[in-house]
């Protein structure tokens, strides 16, 4: 971000960052940039929080107005106040993944399908009330990025509709659309658990979580540099790799 | 939390580790008071509209994101897993707060909002991205456009 920052501002456009590695925005000297102490992920920290957002903005973007530059560095003072964890959270719905032998595929496909039919009335919910949902980079059905994730476990990726990607690719967006579906299911009851706490609920208790770990190993150990990549760095997160000593 | 000390440890060393490009020139050019500014977003989100192709590693291009485009059509494609995403699936504006600065208008803070928006794919290198970032300043010109706010993810 502070990179284009700079390329904009030399073509005479005025810019200003949000910074969320303050480390980077130094070394980098951006003409102005806000550094926030907020989650990767959250540059303007609360969700649905229109107040603390604005703030965010404001401080942001009157450096336009206000800072002696050039290489203007502000701190953001107040944390986010959503992430904090939430005592005693669990999802609005009970729930613990079968024991099954996920190295069968049909076994498998199955399972998730019905794992994905549990959570479909609370992911109706969350789409209904904020009517819209992040599911869709695959252009799949969400059964069928289940299906899609059986397969890759069963050694057999999909075809890629973009013949100028990586077939691999098509697995990454399935497993993000799972990811998400999931995720926002979990956020149907309005409450604001922290990021933590959802991640950790998803790892823990999901089949699919289960299916997306074994997936990983099995790419960690294929003969095909871009799918060691995927695996390496697209499916599982590193604080999840490092919370359940993940290899 | 995004203080260093808070991430994972692996995540700690890629950033501390990250080559950043460093600049011989500083700009820095001024403008009319914010009240009288035209504002437009560019993200790093890897953000895409529903059904574009989305980012994969190392794209350098940016895609369009007209400010009428609805929220349901926005997805985020961005290839790193060590964020959070779950308050982008709340709230789009958390990372595109097109909604925020409408609200900004209204009340008089900004001069107005941007037509048409930009989104990047971050973890690339950026001096790879620096061509379609000069045509984006020419496009944000044509749109009359004299403050951006960068968001990162």
């Amino acid at each position: 971000m502070c990179a284009l920052a700079h390329y904009l501002e030399e073509e005479g456009i005025p810019a200003v960052a949000i910074s969320l590695i303050r480390l980077h925005s130094e070394k980098i000297g951006p003409p102005r940039a806000l550094w926030v102490p907020f989650e990767l992920g959250r540059p303007l920290g609360a969700p649905k929080d229109e107040q603390f957002q604005i703030r965010v903005i404001t401080r942001a973007l009157r450096l336009l107005e206000c800072a002696p530059g050039p290489a203007v560095l502000e701190d953001f003072p107040d944390d986010d106040p959503t992430a904090v964890d939430l005592p005693d959270w669990q999802p609005a719905f009970d729930f613990t993944a079968g024991s099954i032998d996920i190295g069968k595929r049909e076994v498998l496909e199955h399972a998730l399908r019905q794992e994905l039919l549990a959570f479909a009335p609370f992911h109706e919910r969350f789409v209904t009330a904020g009517r819209r949902t992040t599911v869709g980079l695959s252009g799949l059905s969400i059964d069928d990025c289940a299906g899609v994730l059986a397969d890759c476990l069963a050694g057999s990726f999909p075809a890629n509709p973009d013949p100028s990607a990586n077939p691999v690719q098509a697995l990454r967006w399935a497993v993000d659309d799972l990811k998400a579906y999931y995720l926002e299911a979990m956020s149907a009851d309005g409450t604001m658990p922290s990021s933590r706490q959802m991640q950790s609920w998803f790892w823990d208790r999901t089949l699919a979580a289960r299916a997306i770990i074994a997936l990983r190993r099995q790419l960690l150990a294929s003969d095909d540099k871009r799918s060691q990549a995927i695996g390496r760095m697209n499916l599982v997160p590193g604080a999840q790799v490092q919370r359940l000593g993940l290899q | 939390m995004a203080r260093m000390t808070d991430l994972p440890q692996a995540t700690q060393t890629n950033m501390a580790n990250l080559e950043c490009p460093r600049f011989e020139t500083t700009p820095f050019v001024s403008g009319p008071p914010l009240a009288e500014r035209r504002v437009a977003v560019v993200t790093s989100a890897g953000l895409v509209r529903r059904g574009e192709r989305p980012f994969i590693s190392g794209d350098v291009d940016n895609r369009v994101l007209p400010a009428d485009t609805p929220a349901n059509q926005i997805l985020m494609s961005h290839v790193s897993v060590n964020f959070d995403r779950t308050a982008f699936q709340r709230d789009i504006n958390v990372v595109f707060p097109l909604d925020r600065l409408r609200t900004m208008e209204e009340a008089g803070t900004i001069g107005s909002l941007a037509a048409t928006h930009y989104s990047f794919m971050g973890a690339t290198d950026p001096r790879s991205m620096e061509a379609n970032a000069r045509a984006v300043a020419g496009r944000l010109k044509s749109d009359r456009v004299d403050a951006v706010l960068l968001t990162p993810v």
